[in-house]
């Protein structure tokens, strides 16, 4: 094991004094929350920073806090592990336990932050799609002040985001489900040691007052492009339907020619087709 | 920061270290302190044999920054026995034939020892899921996964943890 080169760490004790600091150094400082991708990129020499700047132990960024009006909001350090065991998460957005339950490791999710795996933005990343599900929102603090961005504007490529140099992500802020909703993530994974997820498909729907008819979907898709995406076309052809074998298939076979896969392109088009209709099929069982 | 000099609690023992931010905890536990119970396998965090409990929490010392987590309690391998006592998941290892070459052993003996912990009557399943962040190139799994439910049988009978 190599060991990292030298860098300066600080341990800011708010969000305004980690935005200061990053600020200052731009693109020589890093923020460090649980490390899991960070300090791996550092040891195998992807990354440089001069300075590290800690901001996981920053008092108060690592709430799950949930009520009926305002919606689940989640602060940007709380782990994978907290929030796959979280009842509330699991009673009322299981899908987003479940994405987090499956990230890396028990070690890793012990470790590692929601918060961070965002800004990570790798395309495989779990999380991500339970997210574009649900329409997350990202509140962002930065030099000039905070703005919210829609879960679906802050990933632009592979490892890249809209996050700007001196900007620290917060908050997850996920708005209350409609009545009659449920969600489900599925996933199959490339059998490797890491497991990284090969396809990963989320889908959130919400029954209609009249019977069968799907008022709302929404479907979020990981591995198979630059990007989380959200299959919007397949969406769309269900949205306000009613639920059919027929319509379901070609819901499948749309979500799959949304995808753009870099590698294995056959099979994980002909996969994603395979997990949508198995996650729409499980969650239409599933709407009280 | 530069180089500090820096309080660790390692098995209930105070350490002073002379600390540099770059430093990984595990860096930190086998050559400054001494304890190299604790393994380096991948060094990226895939494989799990540096794992340590951090406040009873299974970690990788390989990806955890020892200045992080100055302040917490950190149990490694060696902390476990009782002078020559082996603890009831040491002995159950060593009973249930969990050992080969021994390199995922710590590893596998704290992650065992926090799952317990949680969960004092697991399924095989439940052991498999605690134990997944922990790769053995031995392929010792069954024996491992067989060591883990004797150990657990041992201490709800009795045994401390």
């Amino acid at each position: 094991m190599q060991a990292l080169k030298l860098f300066e760490y600080l341990e800011p004790k708010t969000v305004d004094e980690a935005v200061q600091i990053l600020s200052k150094h731009g693109a020589k400082a890093k923020a460090l929350a649980g490390g899991t991708d960070l300090v791996v990129s550092l040891r195998k020499r992807l990354l440089n920073p001069q300075y590290m700047v800690y901001i996981k132990s920053i008092p108060g960024l690592d709430y799950i806090q949930y009520n009926q009006g305002d919606g689940l909001r989640i602060g940007a350090m709380a782990t994978h592990e907290s929030i796959a065991e979280s009842p509330i998460i699991r009673e009322n957005f299981g899908l987003l336990a479940t994405a987090c339950g499956e990230v890396g490791t028990p070690q890793i999710r012990s470790m590692g932050t929601i918060g961070g795996n965002i800004c990570m933005a790798g395309p495989s990343q779990d999380t991500p799609p339970a997210l574009l599900a649900l329409d997350a929102r990202l509140k962002l603090v930065g030099h000039g002040g905070e703005r919210t961005v829609p879960i679906d504007e802050f990933f632009i490529a592979p490892f890249e985001t809209i996050l700007g140099q001196a900007e620290i992500l917060t908050e997850i802020h996920i708005p209350s489900l409609p009545t009659a909703s449920a969600g489900y993530y599925q996933w199959i994974t490339k059998m490797s040691s890491v497991d990284e997820t090969l396809v990963g498909v989320a889908v959130v729907m919400t029954a209609g007052s009249v019977d069968g008819i799907c008022k709302d979907i929404k479907i979020g898709l990981c591995s198979v492009a630059p990007t989380p995406i959200r299959a919007r076309r397949a969406e769309e052809l269900l949205r306000g339907n009613k639920i059919e074998d027929k319509l379901v298939e070609q819901v499948a076979q749309v979500a799959a020619d949304e995808t753009t896969p870099r590698s294995r392109a056959d099979y994980r088009r002909k996969m994603t087709g395979i997990l949508v209709k198995r996650a729409i099929n499980e969650t239409w069982r599933n709407i009280r | 920061m530069g180089k500090q000099i820096s309080r660790f609690t390692v098995n209930g023992d105070p350490y002073e270290i002379i600390l540099e931010p770059q430093m990984a905890l595990i860096e930190v536990l086998r050559d400054q302190v001494g304890l190299t119970g604790t393994k380096c396998g991948c060094g990226t965090g895939s494989c799990g044999a540096c794992t340590v409990l951090v406040d009873g929490k299974p970690i990788l010392s390989c990806l955890t920054l020892a200045v992080t987590v100055k302040e917490r309690n950190i149990l490694t391998i060696e902390g476990l026995a009782e002078g020559s006592a082996l603890h009831p998941i040491q002995r159950a290892f060593i009973n249930n034939g969990a050992i080969q070459c021994g390199f995922c052993t710590p590893g596998m003996i704290l992650t065992t020892k926090a799952l317990l912990e949680k969960t004092p009557n697991p399924t095989r399943e439940e052991v498999l899921m605690a134990l997944s962040g922990n790769l053995c190139r031995c392929g010792g799994y069954v024996k491992i996964v067989d060591a883990v439910l004797a150990a657990a049988e041992i201490i709800r009978e009795g045994g401390q943890t």
